[in-house]
């Protein structure tokens, strides 16, 4: 053995082993005072905090070579297991690749851990699960989740009252809209994409085709994201500042059972730009087929969704490619320019044709927590949370997310984050704008 | 639910077992858990108190929850108002809730108020969509947390939650042990019976969906508090109503503590399951739970309460047999003259019926019936199957609407009244198949007859033992109405209906299924009756022991009066001969 419990001595490489000699040794100091039974009250009491300290001493020495914990708190059962399932990959990708790089270098190589909580299938469960981990964990340093938006809000309530940073993907201007101070949100807010969307719609096509859209066609769902992206556009001056005339706004309440009454709308209307915003995959599914059936489909009608549901794999998986053909969606990520590796990577780990914005983003978040973690010098949860307050990046992870630099508001919000456009071109969603991020040339409808 | 037990010591127990158990907690999660506990158990009570006592299954409990949770979130993000007055409002809006549910829903009996009441969370859910309330957020307050019940100790939660627990056991209890929860009761076993016993079954009804929406609608705003975030599905969705059922279900229906022995059971289990199974083999926690569930339910498919009671109780009968032998009862003292009507026959007119006539689709149950019926008369109405006997019954006490005739009670119109306000009247009547309340004594059932005229609840009791003395079933009084003998059903529906005081009796083919001794013995108790003036009319198909009951027959046939007179008389008319014999008898005759 290479380290003798020297007093004094305090090379890293040998905390625990002289640690435990001193704990040895002041119990046998102490031993042996008992048995000449003229200790005082006083004596023992040094002892004991002897004793105190030497443990002290041996809890840091460890966590100083021990893993720093990451929590991912996303659906692994219940409807939307899946997502949680592929984001969880995600994670662990990012963890095993930070770890084969040496780990966290600030902290003397440690490795990072994930410790992976279910939040089923319900607020509730979700909320359950956070309190959870954050009694069971006590020293995570940050986390990542919870795919659904309305599970974010309510982890972030238990994350914030614990003071542990988490950062997410989901969209609702809520949740960085409480005045929290550890939620940290990576994608642009539903109010800013719908703010982004339709000017850059409008640009596309106008470069792409030469002619200005005049005629907007709004088919949607009821559900929270897809009312969160459309409000502001419905309401805001949007519409007014680009020329656009809303000629078609149907809403409807999911499932859909009969998709004719809505797509005979829009072919009596006639668009020139169709926002097609539903979330379940069967009524996806209805629309675009109904969509194809009235000779709308297949890129005659420029038609854009939002958000990751229109680039699931699930959807390629239950309709014929050619009538997803030139479907067109905004999404806060999606696999770009320079990414082939890690998409390579999570195809093979996760048996899914590509990747899509939630791993990807997942992956990406882990990469932020190690950086804040580097930055701050510490396993402590606080401290991450300051450096992911300071932080501003240009590259490393930052090259994970549209906009290319990670720096966040007052609010938690990152301040450059940018809508990418993904386009269905050979039964594959591609990014197709912005054209330095894009793996595919944009191709426009035109009638 | 035993009416003698005392609940309050044991609900002290267990609130003050699980307040120390809660101190004594330091780990946030189970804090949270123990609260949510409490959650369900007051949501399955806010269920048990209307749809464990009525009987009338309600899937929309979620309807009353999400109001509540929506309301309270809301009113402190709009005009930050603290839930610590937003709960009690809950609790108002809940109960206004309730009354503009039950108003139109408690037309549909059984499966379809069930199915009906599914509806309501449903349609909230769409509406609070609609509205743009996908998510909103409980804010946090950092200023003065605690005037906003919010608390960085868990426990404070844990012990609110209590306070919510024990006042609706409270709750509870103090409706089971009074009319309200015995006329809950009632309707459950038989809505028609409770109705015909002089129950305003609508009212009583109307009084539980308002206390049980109040209770859920102030659990769900305390549930917001908890969750800090709303969604229209986290509260209006089926689960919500589901999960108030199942703890009730499954802990024991119609009970103070079947709800708290759910909660306190299923909740802990769907999060031990979810912690322990969900990262290995993520749904299973489901399969494992619903299992469990189906497990319960058949093994004790009333709840654990009734299995655990019926258990503990036949061991103690096992052990006080031998005692309860030699105990006496005490013997009720005959009080039949609190019945009492009138001392003498004074042959003044008490029903009059005038061209009554009522059709189902082209069949003429009763067509055009006139006929009177005397102060302290026997009266038998006779007549072969299908006559119209029972539909007239029917028509004198409310049960349905006539098409045309008029029927007068005292010389006053009864036409058009419920049948709780015809039997406050003073119309009393019996079935042709009896309807008990058959999980209640035979006093209960009784005492659910006599709350018609009774002020108190004291009264009422001393009502229904007197008329169970008139009749002579004391002796088995206590016992449940499901074990007892035909004959002892019919004596206590009898009683039932004496208990409510009428002026006259309508009994349905009361001596039906009877053997010649039982008759003989049932004719003495309605002979009786009559002594004390009251006026009887009978239904009856045989004419052999009627004949020697009764003081004037009227015949019917096809739905009309066929005949009408003392028994001498209408025996020997050919008419009635011939209805009932056919006419080769008349030739014979």
């Amino acid at each position: 053995m290479g380290c003798k419990a020297a007093a004094g001595d305090t090379r890293a490489g040998c905390w625990p082993m002289q640690a435990g000699n001193v704990i040895l040794g002041a119990m046998q100091h102490r031993t042996g005072r008992a048995t000449r039974s003229r200790a005082t009250m006083r004596e023992r009491l040094v002892h004991r905090a002897l004793l105190l300290g030497a443990l002290l001493v041996t809890a840091t020495g460890i966590t100083a070579q021990e893993s720093v914990k990451v929590g991912v708190i996303v659906p692994l059962s219940g409807p939307w297991a899946r997502a949680g399932e592929v984001m969880r990959i995600g994670a662990e990708m990012a963890a095993e690749h930070i770890n084969a790089a040496g780990g966290i270098e600030a902290l003397g190589g440690a490795p990072l851990e994930l410790v992976v909580y279910d939040t089923g299938d319900s607020v509730e469960r979700a909320k359950n699960a956070a309190q959870r981990m954050v009694a069971e964990e006590p020293d995570l340093v940050g986390i990542t989740g919870a795919y659904l938006s309305s599970f974010t809000l309510a982890v972030s309530e238990v994350t914030e009252r614990a003071e542990l940073p988490m950062v997410t993907l989901s969209y609702s201007d809520l949740i960085t809209g409480r005045g929290f101070n550890y939620i940290f949100q990576t994608s642009p807010t539903g109010v800013r994409q719908a703010e982004d969307a339709m000017p850059l719609l409008v640009e596309l096509a106008e470069r792409s085709s030469g002619t200005l859209p005049e005629r907007l066609g709004i088919v949607m769902d009821s559900t929270a994201a897809s009312v969160a992206f459309v409000k502001p556009i419905q309401e805001g001056e949007t519409l007014d500042t680009l020329g656009l005339d809303l000629v078609v706004d149907e809403t409807f309440t999911p499932p859909l059972a009969n998709a004719t009454p809505l797509i005979q709308r829009v072919r009596a209307m006639r668009p020139d730009l169709l926002l097609l915003l539903p979330t379940a995959i069967s009524d996806s599914k209805l629309l675009l087929e109904k969509m194809n059936e009235f000779g709308l489909g297949q890129g005659r009608l420029p038609t854009v969704s939002n958000g990751a549901a229109m680039g699931d794999p699930d959807l390629a998986a239950n309709m014929d490619h050619a009538l997803l053909e030139g479907v067109m969606t905004t999404v806060a990520n999606w696999a770009v320019a320079g990414q082939d590796e890690i998409v390579a990577e999570y195809i093979e780990r996760s048996g899914e044709p590509w990747i899509t914005q939630n791993p990807l983003c997942t992956y990406g978040h882990v990469w932020i927590l190690k950086e804040a973690l580097e930055q701050a010098g510490a396993a402590d949860r606080n401290a991450v949370a300051a450096a992911i307050r300071s932080m501003d990046m240009t590259d490393g992870p930052a090259r994970l997310f549209p906009g290319g630099r990670i720096r966040f508001d007052e609010f938690g919000r990152r301040i450059d984050a940018e809508l990418l456009v993904v386009q269905w071109q050979d039964g594959v969603p591609k990014t197709v704008f912005p054209p330095q991020a894009a793996v595919a040339e944009l191709i426009w409808p035109s009638r | 639910m035993s009416r003698t037990g005392r609940h309050w010591p044991w609900i002290a127990a267990f609130a003050l077992a699980y307040g120390a158990l809660a101190l004594f907690v330091d780990n946030e999660y189970y804090q949270l858990i123990m609260t949510v506990v409490l959650v369900w158990a007051v949501m399955g009570l806010a269920w048990n108190l209307l749809s464990g006592y009525s009987g009338l299954i309600s899937f929309g409990h979620a309807a009353f929850f999400g109001l509540g949770a929506y309301f309270v979130a809301l009113i402190q993000l709009t005009w930050g108002i603290s839930p610590w007055y937003g709960i009690p409002l809950a609790a108002l809006l809940g109960g206004v809730a309730g009354l503009v549910v039950g108003v139109p829903t408690f037309r549909l009996r059984g499966h379809y108020f069930a199915l009906a009441m599914l509806a309501y969370p449903l349609a909230l859910l769409y509406v609070f969509e609609w509205l743009g309330y996908q998510e909103v957020a409980v804010p946090m307050v950092r200023d003065a947390p605690a005037a906003y019940m919010q608390f960085d100790d868990g426990r404070v939660y844990v012990l609110i939650g209590l306070g919510f627990v024990v006042a609706a056991m409270l709750i509870t209890r103090l409706v089971e042990r009074s009319r309200f929860g015995m006329c809950l009761l009632a309707i459950k076993q038989d809505e028609t019976a409770a109705e015909a016993a002089g129950i305003d079954t609508l009212a009583w009804k109307l009084r539980a969906i308002v206390l049980s929406g109040a209770m859920a609608a102030a659990i769900g705003g305390f549930y917001a508090v908890v969750q800090l975030v709303v969604t229209p599905l986290s509260v209006f969705g089926v689960l919500v109503s589901a999960q108030a059922l199942i703890v009730a279900m499954f802990g024991g229906v119609g009970t103070v503590w079947g709800p708290v022995i759910g909660a306190v059971t299923l909740v802990p289990l769907s999060a031990w399951l979810d912690a322990e199974f969900a990262e290995r083999l993520p749904g299973i926690q489901g399969v494992i739970y619903g299992v469990a569930i189906v497990g319960v339910v058949m093994l004790a498919p009333e709840g654990l309460f009734w299995k655990v009671r019926d258990v503990v109780r036949r061991r103690r009968t096992a052990s006080a047999r031998t005692e309860s032998a030699a105990a006496t009862v005490p013997a009720a003292a005959a009080r039949a003259d609190g019945f009492r009507v009138a001392d003498v026959r004074t042959g003044r007119t008490v029903l009059t019926v005038n061209g009554l006539t009522k059709a189902f689709g082209g069949l003429r149950a009763v067509d055009d019936v006139s006929l009177e019926v005397r102060q302290g008369e026997i009266v038998g109405i006779i007549g072969p199957n299908g006559a119209g006997k029972t539909t007239l019954f029917n028509l004198l006490n409310g049960f349905i609407a006539p098409d045309a005739g008029e029927v007068l009670l005292d010389g006053r119109s009864i036409l058009g009244k419920a049948p709780n306000r015809i039997c406050r009247g003073g119309v009393g009547r019996t079935f042709q198949i009896v309807k008990p309340f058959r999980r209640m004594s035979i006093a209960d059932n009784v005492v659910i007859g006599a709350y018609v005229h009774a002020g108190s609840d004291d009264d009422a009791r001393a009502l229904a033992t007197a008329a169970i003395a008139a009749v002579g079933l004391g002796d088995a009084a206590e016992s449940v109405a499901g074990s007892v003998s035909n004959e002892q059903l019919r004596l206590m529906e009898l009683a039932r209906a004496l208990a409510s005081k009428p002026s006259i009796l309508l009994l349905d083919e009361i001596f039906a299924g009877l053997a010649g001794s039982e008759v003989e013995r049932l004719m003495q108790v309605i002979r009786g009756l009559a002594a004390l003036g009251i006026t009887i009319v009978i239904i009856e198909h045989t004419m052999q022991a009627m004949v020697q009951l009764v003081d004037r027959f009227i015949v019917l046939d096809h739905g009309a009066v066929l005949a009408a007179g003392p028994p001498e008389a209408v025996t020997r008319d050919p008419a009635v001969i011939e209805a009932y014999l056919g006419r080769k008898w008349l030739e014979d005759a």
